[in-house]
């Protein structure tokens, strides 16, 4: 009974933190389409949004899973641009004008992009769960010798003219949605049944609940820990590969703004970052809701560093209504509880 | 058991004879003979002078940063701090035509901008009682988008003329075999005098201990009666004042207030602490180790070329040195939390 009606509750509060999420959206949606209806209520502006909400989506759903296990990751960024440049490298070494079975590079290129990222999350996994580094410094450090190597790769400089074949994945559309935004919802899905169908992606969130009771409780931590970082790296690597795609090159220090824009994301996206709770579609909407507001003050021809100050002033804000919400539920708990007893 | 620190951890809090201070000594001179050995241009009295005045600025960065950790916390948003009142300090000095040889304006202003910024920090984390990671990333975005939206996003050349003058007020200068000039910046002094200070406080203090037993254990601390909330909200305070005097320094000793400098220092700081023995979990941290830490990093970031790696990899080298440093200290950790067990089955 207990669980039934935890799992209750646990419904009950994503559908809160959901419904929240879906009026700031509408609030953002509207306010925007009055301030600016001729350069943002677009079908142009909002095919835009479609092919750039993917990437940074990607990387913060990265971001959550690291979150979900009360660590963080603050390499995504890294780690994306990592795989992005070994695909890159791959396409414009092996990819010669004419010669050569292209499509086959081209489905290489990507996998061992993806392998990169993986293994980068992997390793972050290992120095975390395996020699017990705290995951902000590991992640700190991963994020300052990927990036490092990314630079070694082409002495800094970034690689141009990928191959149109593959820029194609990036700018096209199936069906009328662009293909970023399809990858972005098979991989949402794919990370939501991750944590909610199967048995490492369950015990991920009940490490980040109370690691210790997991720990008792039989749970490889270190196990969950290994996939929660490779997985993220994984989730990385993709977005990277997006980025390269749609911008035909790869740049070692592309959006080195993105770790708070991503973390910003999570934590408006209704994830907990002390651990133990976090939905995919929080975090896509969460994206959404940036997205728009990026879109908006480029409408309203605020600089980027003005987005930079909302950023802030936005996960700061959602921290605090989160804790003033959450310390007034307990009370209303506790007020409730002698009756009910 | 003790609320402070495990008794095997005590030993750390004396000024020389903890295992982590004395490794860190032996790396140094270790890897000076390497460097030396490989390159003879090393051995110069040049050498320790250009190692401090690249490590003056961290050093000081590196100390409110270890007052943090031993509380507990984190705070990543010190380097934009620093460069927020340092850039900010010039700009109101040259508007109000403060364009003085006066240095004590600056310092003062800049610990003043610095400390506003820091009672952000500290509302956030001591008042509404945010993780303080996400408090100071937020406040790191919102600093930076302020700055650089309201304040300026314009490199400026001409500092005032008492900031200009000190970038080369020279301690000792001394002309060397090879001709040039070995110069010892006489900020030197101050940086020495302030870190026996703040090593001071922190030992000495009621503020100090305070601080390190809220890094031990929060309840404990709170259930003994001290002001837990009171006391982070001055720790971050502090911490502000001490970046924004270290972020005008920076900017004298550079003679240009650039307000995209410092970004991403952040990390090798941290990292620099960390391998000074600073624990992330709270509680532990000396000021010995957070000096020698900065300096070896600094050691090895000044020397990439005579150790023989190439430019474009130099900084995949210090990713590889933050991680080595941070895993190095994660595994005396963990034997240290062992050593403290049989200690504590000892005594039962």
């Amino acid at each position: 009974m207990k669980d039934i009606s935890r799992d209750l509750t646990r419904r009950l509060l994503s559908d809160r933190k959901l419904t929240q999420l879906i009026v700031v959206a509408l609030i953002v949606f509207l306010a925007f389409s009055i301030l600016v209806p001729d350069l943002f209520l677009t079908p142009r502006n909002f095919v835009s949004m479609a092919f750039q909400i993917p990437e940074i989506a990607l990387l913060a759903l990265g971001v959550m899973l690291a979150m979900l296990t009360a660590g963080i990751d603050l390499s995504v960024v890294s780690m994306s641009n990592l795989a992005a440049l070994s695909t890159a490298y791959l396409l414009v070494t092996q990819v010669t004008d004419g010669g050569g079975n292209v499509y086959l590079w081209i489905v290489i290129a990507i996998v061992i992009g993806i392998v990169v990222g993986l293994i980068s999350g992997l390793a972050n996994g290992a120095i975390i769960a395996g020699v017990g580094v705290t995951p902000i410094l590991a992640t700190l450090a991963t994020l300052t010798l990927y990036n490092g190597i990314a630079v070694g790769i082409r002495n800094g400089q970034s690689i141009i003219g990928l191959p149109p074949e593959f820029t194609a994945i990036g700018n096209g559309s199936f069906l009328g949605i662009p293909i970023p935004m399809i990858i972005l919802l098979v991989a949402g899905a794919g990370v939501a049944l991750y944590i909610n169908k199967t048995g490492l992606g369950m015990q991920s969130v009940l490490v980040g609940a109370n690691q210790e009771a997991a720990t008792y409780s039989a749970i490889g931590v270190k196990k969950v820990l290994l996939m929660t970082y490779t997985l993220s790296g994984g989730l990385s690597a993709l977005a990277g590969l997006i980025i390269a795609s749609r911008s035909a090159s790869a740049n070692p220090d592309y959006g080195s703004s993105y770790v708070l824009l991503a973390i910003v994301i999570v934590v408006l996206g209704g994830v907990n970052p002390y651990g133990g709770f976090g939905t995919v579609t929080g975090v896509i909407l969460a994206t959404a809701v940036l997205q728009m507001v990026s879109s908006g003050f480029n409408a309203l021809r605020f600089s980027q560093f003005f987005y930079q100050l909302a950023q802030g002033f936005v996960l700061i804000a959602v921290m605090i209504l989160n804790t003033y919400v959450d310390k007034r539920r307990m009370r209303a708990k506790k007020d409730k509880a002698p009756k009910e007893s | 058991m003790s609320y402070i620190t495990p008794l095997s951890k005590r030993k750390g809090l004396q000024l020389f004879g903890s295992p982590n201070e004395i490794f860190l000594i032996i790396a140094i001179a270790v890897l000076s003979l390497v460097i030396g050995f490989t390159n003879s241009v090393f051995f110069s009295i040049a050498t320790p002078f250009d190692l401090l005045r690249s490590s003056l600025i961290e050093i000081l960065f590196a100390l409110g940063l270890l007052i943090v950790l031993v509380s507990g916390g984190i705070d990543i948003s010190f380097p934009i701090v620093g460069i927020f009142a340092g850039y900010t300090t010039v700009v109101i000095m040259l508007n109000l035509g403060l364009d003085t040889y006066s240095l004590w304006i600056p310092l003062v202003l800049a610990a003043i901008v610095g400390a506003i910024l820091g009672s952000v920090n500290a509302l956030l984390i001591a008042g509404f009682g945010l993780p303080t990671l996400i408090a100071t990333l937020g406040t790191t975005g919102m600093f930076r988008g302020f700055l650089l939206s309201y304040i300026g996003s314009v490199y400026i050349a001409n500092i005032p003329l008492g900031l200009d003058e000190f970038s080369t007020a020279d301690l000792i200068s001394i002309q060397t075999g090879s001709g040039t000039l070995a110069r010892l910046h006489v900020l030197v002094i101050p940086v020495l005098i302030l870190a026996i200070a703040i090593a001071f406080m922190m030992r000495r203090t009621m503020f100090g201990r305070t601080i390190f037993a809220i890094g031990g254990n929060e309840e404990s601390a709170r259930r003994m009666g001290m002001n837990v909330r009171w006391t982070k909200a001055r720790i971050y305070m502090l911490v502000g004042a001490l970046s924004g005097v270290a972020g005008i320094l920076y900017i004298s000793l550079q003679r240009k207030a650039d307000p995209y400098d410092l970004a991403g220092t952040e990390l090798e700081i941290i990292a620099a602490v960390v391998l000074g023995g600073a624990s992330i979990m709270g509680g532990y941290g000396t000021v010995t180790g957070t000096i020698l830490g900065v300096l070896l990093i600094n050691l090895i970031k000044d020397n990439l070329i005579l150790l023989g790696i190439p430019g474009s990899w130099q900084r995949a080298a210090i990713g590889l040195m933050l991680l080595i440093g941070v895993m190095s200290q994660a595994i005396a950790d963990k034997r240290r939390a062992k050593q403290a067990t049989v200690i504590e089955e000892d005594a039962s």
